[in-house]
């Protein structure tokens, strides 16, 4: 005898419930999510030593200033004067990065100690020069493959301003 | 007209018992869902959010932005935690490196009590939120008044970049 077997429907789920909420949710979620991720770049501040006068530290043979001008950037040392001369000239999308990072890699390569450096700029250049120039003095980058491997050349940045050239 | 053969009927009468709707919709709720877990994933991890007005500059920085007092310069204003406070054209007329009313905000930001204890270290820091296009002379009078209202450590908030 053949056995009985209950006649079964195909399973229907009731999901509507489910959609409703996934289409309200996906374009709220859209609309929220960032897709520019934001860092920051963290400044020590000359804590208000205008008029104090620096000693020099005789541990510290190296006072790295690099100063951001509207057409070009000089590296200077602050007690032995220029490191690289002539000054960087600036491209015209901003300060010429790359040759920047090369010169400052140069400069860490012979001080591996030293983690300071100073950024001056000149009152009319733009912020975003100042970044630019911060960050290829922050941090060296190099690709490695699909990864990019950044080393630390000189992360702790003051910011003030450079000295007025007298005509 | 011809009887149905009980094949047929039964054919027939699962054809009328049948609900009409029967949409394919899986692959559609997989996409979704796999989207809103993303989404709900990316969501949250920002602390702060960008404006639209503000063009930040790019860098290869990775520090994750932290919660704190919040300066934000676009080309015509300066706004402290989203509220006007001057006008950038009035900010670069003044003498001097003060500017009275971000100092005055800034004042009222530094009395807010910490409540959080593991925030206290963030009570004194700032995060400058600056147009790529303003000046460094603006950008060096809000720095000095964020020093001269207590906020001595400052960041720049910079919009991630991921190739050198």
């Amino acid at each position: 005898m053949p056995a009985r077997r209950l006649k079964k429907t195909p399973a229907h789920l009731e999901i509507t419930a489910f959609i409703n909420l996934i289409v309200v949710l996906v374009p709220f979620l859209l609309s929220v999510s960032v897709f520019t991720h934001l860092a920051v770049i963290d400044l020590s501040l000359p804590a208000q030593s205008n008029d104090q006068v620096q000693k020099l530290d005789p541990n510290k043979p190296l006072k790295l200033e690099v100063i951001v001008r509207a057409k070009y950037v000089e590296v200077n040392d602050k007690h032995g004067g220029r490191i690289i001369d002539p000054p960087i000239p600036n491209l015209a999308s901003g300060p010429d990065a790359k040759t920047l990072a090369a010169a400052i890699q140069q400069i860490k390569l012979k001080f591996p100690q030293h983690d300071d450096a100073s950024v001056l700029a000149e009152s009319e250049v733009p912020y975003d020069y100042l970044v630019q120039v911060m960050d290829a003095v922050r941090a060296g980058h190099q690709v490695q493959g699909a990864k990019v491997v950044s080393t630390d050349y000189f992360p702790n940045i003051s910011v003030g301003d450079a000295p007025v050239i007298r005509q | 007209m011809k009887p149905l053969t009980p094949i047929q009927k039964r054919a027939e009468r699962r054809n009328r018992n049948q609900s009409m709707v029967d949409m394919n919709l899986v692959s559609l709720i997989d996409v979704f869902t796999i989207l809103i877990f993303f989404l709900m994933s990316n969501v949250g991890v920002e602390t702060i959010s960008s404006t639209r007005a503000v063009q930040l500059p790019e860098s290869m920085s990775q520090k994750a932005p932290k919660e704190t007092v919040m300066v934000v310069v676009t080309a015509t204003e300066i706004l402290v935690g989203g509220k006007p406070v001057a006008s950038v054209a009035e900010a670069l007329r003044v003498d001097g490196d003060l500017i009275q009313s971000l100092k005055a905000e800034l004042d009222v930001e530094a009395s807010r009590e910490v409540i959080l204890k593991e925030n206290v270290g963030d009570s004194k820091r700032v995060t400058i939120m600056g147009d790529k296009d303003i000046p460094y002379r603006l950008l060096r009078k809000v720095m000095f008044t964020a020093a001269r209202a207590g906020f001595t450590d400052v960041s720049f908030a910079v919009r991630q970049r991921f190739e050198p």
